[in-house]
């Protein structure tokens, strides 16, 4: 009997032995943090407002705390990586009292039942705090790839001629530095580098008001809706970067979403004209416009221009493309029998580039403001935008004009990854992560589900072009894993829910 | 020896848990014995076999008792460093029996146990907290039964069972920045168990029992949004921030082959073999009123999430020794697998393959019999691999378990 139970505890000791790992190989908290091949010890992030940590349409303090450079920073700092000094704006509103269109935050609140961003009033007058600094953290909100060399960048004077930033006037270190030299003479051991979003966005935010300067390449003839041309944009990145690891530094890169992966230019759909919403002004509209219009345009071979409203589907916004040829004498002449000579001048002169958007073209994010609000000179009848006058090109992004931004687009990113690669220097793929975003699918993270879309999808602020503090930390992650497979350091990832999205009032 | 066992048994100290949210505590005195289930000394067995209450040797058997759960789970991400334990409050199942011999032939008894349960309460603040802040989940089984002796070496029995039991459950809802919870105190559900029980001598008896699975219907479920008010028209609640929901959530079923022989007037030893249908959860659907928070492309307020579970064996091996004719020791152990793959490892019923080894004391005294017992749950540590909720990392657990049982007209 002893003997069975001694036999009886041994099979059990045994069968116990074979599977019983009850605890973890390596405890997290026992893990060293490696720096690899890095050296972490002075660590500047150079960039624009993505860098800066931007959002809501401003900067304020708690979304530059959020911002990625910081948060790779504390990661740095478990593999020997130094202090990370941002230059932080006095109030946690943004914008600037004494400059105008520098609004406070954006905040979400319930405007006729729903949920709307609205502008706050600036906190404070523009100031300087250049004796806190060096700062690490060289992200100017509204720079594009060339005004990061530009001397004089950050002088107060030149705020007036727009050939200075008034978010580095505050912390540039002198009236004639540029950001580039604030960034080389701290000596930094490491980089991150993300420029080059502004030098086809503002093209895009302003509906393609701006002009293409590919081919010119003298940015100091540039207006600010201009695109940069990809040859400049290249020439200064490359002479940015040079100038960065001329002592040594190590960095990370990353390159340019397209705009048509943001909000700000998804979230209006091309055909919001609902039946519902057109209600029984379809008819009108069909027989006292848009059934003309489409019967002369087609006389002239432009008939594709306009199709009759849809009582069952949803409908296109009208709007003006300036690539169209302008038939405005045309319309005039084949309207001028049925309207009389001056109303068919009016029409003539409206609708001459005048068609339906399709799922080519891009609506503004601020456009959703202008449908269907009344057109101040036109005649009443057709004073409707959107519906019955057609929306003005800076509502929309066209086709054509969209095809400028991806073409400029993808020569920068091209430029931003041969130069990464020429240098050896980690590269983020941002413009993928954002496409990955944008599907449908999106990007998940410890259960929770993160897309593109406006305010719920969680990682764009309410100004549909920058992130939240979990959009951010999404980034943090990719410019961390870049690093760590270029330099075989470890550091660990953020841990994107515990930042903050999008606050509901 | 008889020193030994005592003192193995008491160190083995305090302690069962079962694969999924099934916990299998439902008999003090067979706890200590790896929980095994052919033991007809009193109306503890129940639960175990309704044929069993023939061969009770009393008239009238009563038995009850309670256990304490004591539990910890331990989630590590490898990638971002972080580590969280939960803080689950004491599980404490219970159980009484009552059975009576009617005739010599024909036996009646009611059983109420609490097979299905579990609290898993996580950090407010942990990573997981999407998928599950805090959940209890709790089963009451009721049930009424009869038995037959078909032979003086056979019964057969059979129960009605009733279930009664709910669900409470916290989630972060991080896009809304808030919480959901959802609750029904309600649920209930019908099954049957069924059994046979052999005792062809005076040395063994064999227990074959199945216990059907039971769907628990919430039918009248609430989800409560913990969100801004602003939120409420967008997902469609109510003034106070409130939605309907219905659902079901299985409780599987169990086969159980049980064998107790005795080697010894004063020793025997049991075997136990469980097979658990747990492959009949393959999904949670939580169907919302108004609420789009769901997942289905054809109806956004359907919610379906893959569970993937599959069904599971357990091994027990357990013996008793009688120390003297009032004393009881016994030792157990057993080994219970995880219904989950690593792909599928969800923290709202964190579960690991296990070795547990159980002991315990039983002391009679006239027709009463008083029993201590505990378990230590020995549990794999696992990766955590889900793809699903992008959810990614290790887990380990430590739990045990001890129980006091009291009967009447035992051994």
């Amino acid at each position: 009997m002893k003997r069975i139970l001694i036999s009886t505890i041994a099979v059990s000791a045994l069968l116990f032995n074979i599977s019983c790992d009850t605890d973890f190989d390596h405890d997290v908290s026992s893990i060293v943090v490696s720096k690899g091949n890095a050296d972490f010890t002075k660590y500047v992030a150079l960039g624009n407002s993505l860098t800066s940590g931007y959002r809501d349409n401003a900067l304020y303090i708690d979304g530059q705390n959020e911002s990625y450079p910081s948060m790779i920073a504390a990661q740095m700092q478990l593999a020997g990586g130094g202090a990370f000094k941002q230059p932080m704006m006095p109030n946690n509103t943004g914008g600037f009292t004494n400059l105008p269109g520098f609004a406070g935050k954006l905040n979400l609140q319930v405007v006729n039942g729903a949920l709307s961003p609205v502008p706050s009033a600036p906190a404070a007058a523009l100031d300087n705090i250049t004796a806190g600094g060096p700062y690490q953290n060289l992200g100017v909100p509204g720079a594009k790839s060339f005004h990061l060399g530009a001397a004089g960048y950050g002088n107060m004077a030149g705020l007036t001629t727009g050939k200075a930033n008034p978010y580095y006037v505050r912390f540039a270190t002198s009236g004639t530095s540029s950001v580039i030299g604030d960034a080389v003479a701290q000596a930094p051991t490491f980089f991150s580098l993300w420029i080059g979003n502004n030098d086809v966005l503002s093209y895009a935010t302003s509906g393609g008001s701006g002009v293409d300067q590919t081919g010119n390449v003298d940015p100091t003839t540039y207006g600010s809706n201009d695109i940069t041309d990809p040859n400049v944009f290249a020439s200064v990145i490359s002479g940015y970067v040079n100038a960065l690891t001329a002592g040594g530094a190590k960095g990370v890169m990353a390159n340019i979403p397209n705009v048509t992966s943001i909000p700000f230019f998804t979230r209006v759909p091309y055909n919001p004209l609902t039946p519902a919403l057109l209600g029984s002004n379809i008819t009108a509209l069909n027989t006292g416009l848009y059934g003309p219009l489409k019967q002369a345009l087609t006389a002239f071979g432009a008939g594709d221009r306009i199709n009759l409203l849809s009582a069952t589907a949803s409908n296109p916004l009208l709007i003006v493309d300036n690539s169209l040829t302008n038939l405005s004498a045309q319309l005039t002449l084949a309207l001028t029998p049925s309207l009389g000579a001056p109303t068919a001048a009016a029409f003539g002169q409206i609708y001459g580039q005048a068609r339906q958007a399709t799922a080519e073209d891009l609506v503004l994010l601020s456009t959703s403001s202008v449908i269907g609000t009344p057109v101040a000179g036109a005649p009443a009848s057709i004073n409707v935008n959107g519906i019955s006058y057609p929306l003005a090109n800076q509502y929309i992004l066209t086709k054509t004009e969209k095809n400028k931004v991806l073409t400029a687009t993808a020569a920068y990113n091209a430029s931003l990854k041969a130069i990464a690669t020429s240098k050896g220097l980690a590269f983020v793929d941002a413009n993928a992560k954002m496409t990955e975003l944008s599907a449908a699918s999106g990007i998940q993270f410890d259960g929770v589900k993160y897309t593109a879309t406006f305010v719920t999808g969680g990682t764009f602020s309410l100004d549909g072009v920058h992130l939240t503090g979990r959009g951010y930390a999404l980034i943090a992650n990719e410019f961390i894993k870049a690093i760590n497979t270029t330099y075989k350091s470890t550091l660990p990832m953020v841990n994107v829910n515990s930042y903050s999205g999008v606050k509901f009032p | 020896m008889k020193k030994i066992v005592v003192t193995t048994a008491l160190l083995a100290g305090m302690l069962a848990q079962a694969g999924g949210f099934r916990v299998s505590l439902q008999g003090v005195k067979q706890l200590a014995m790896a929980h095994t289930s052919a033991h007809a000394e009193d109306a503890s067995v129940a639960f175990f076999n309704p044929a069993g209450i023939s061969f009770i040797p009393s008239k009238l058997s009563i038995a009850a008792g309670g256990f304490g759960i004591n539990s910890e789970i331990t989630y590590q991400n490898a990638s971002t460093l972080e580590s969280f334990s939960t803080d689950n409050p004491m599980g404490t199942p219970i159980y009484a029996a009552v059975a009576y011999k009617v005739l010599d032939e024909v036996s009646v008894g009611f059983s109420f146990a609490t097979p299905f349960g579990s609290t898993v309460k996580w950090p407010t603040d942990w990573a997981g907290r999407e998928i599950v802040q805090e959940i209890k989940l709790q089963a009451f089984y009721f049930q009424p039964m009869v038995s037959f002796k078909l032979a003086p070496w056979v019964s057969l029995g059979g129960s009605f069972i009733y279930a009664k039991g709910g669900v409470d459950w916290t989630k972060s809802l991080t896009q809304f920045g808030g919480n959901l919870n959802i609750k029904d105190e309600k649920a209930t559900g019908t099954g049957f168990g069924l059994g046979f029980y052999f005792k062809p001598s005076e040395k063994l008896d064999v227990s074959i029992a199945y216990r059907s699975p039971v769907d628990m219907k919430a039918d009248a479920g609430v989800a409560t949004f913990d969100v801004a008010p602003s939120l409420y028209p967008l997902i469609g609640l109510n003034a106070s921030g409130q939605d309907n929901f219905k659902a079901v959530l299985p409780l599987v079923d169990e086969y159980t082959l049980g064998v107790t022989y005795k080697i010894t007037p004063k020793w025997s030893v049991s075997g136990d073999f469980n097979y658990s249908g747990w492959d009949q959860y393959q999904q949670l659907t939580l169907d919302f009123e108004n609420a789009p928070v769901g997942n289905q492309a054809g109806d956004p307020t359907v919610l379906v999430s893959p569970k993937n579970f599959h069904s599971t064996q357990t091994w027990r091996v357990g013996t008793q020794y009688m120390v003297t004719d009032n004393f009881a020791a016994r030792l157990g152990y057993y080994y219970d697998e995880s219904p989950y793959e690593d792909k599928d490892f969800i923290p709202e019923t964190p579960s690991f393959d296990a070795n547990v080894i159980t002991g315990g004391i039983g002391y009679k005294w006239k027709g009463l019999g008083i029993d201590l017992s505990g378990a230590y749950n020995f549990q794999t540590a696992r990766k955590v691999d889900n793809s699903y909720y992008d959810f990614y990392g290790q887990a380990k657990a430590k739990a045990y378990y001890f129980g006091l049982g009291l009967s009447y007209n035992a051994f």
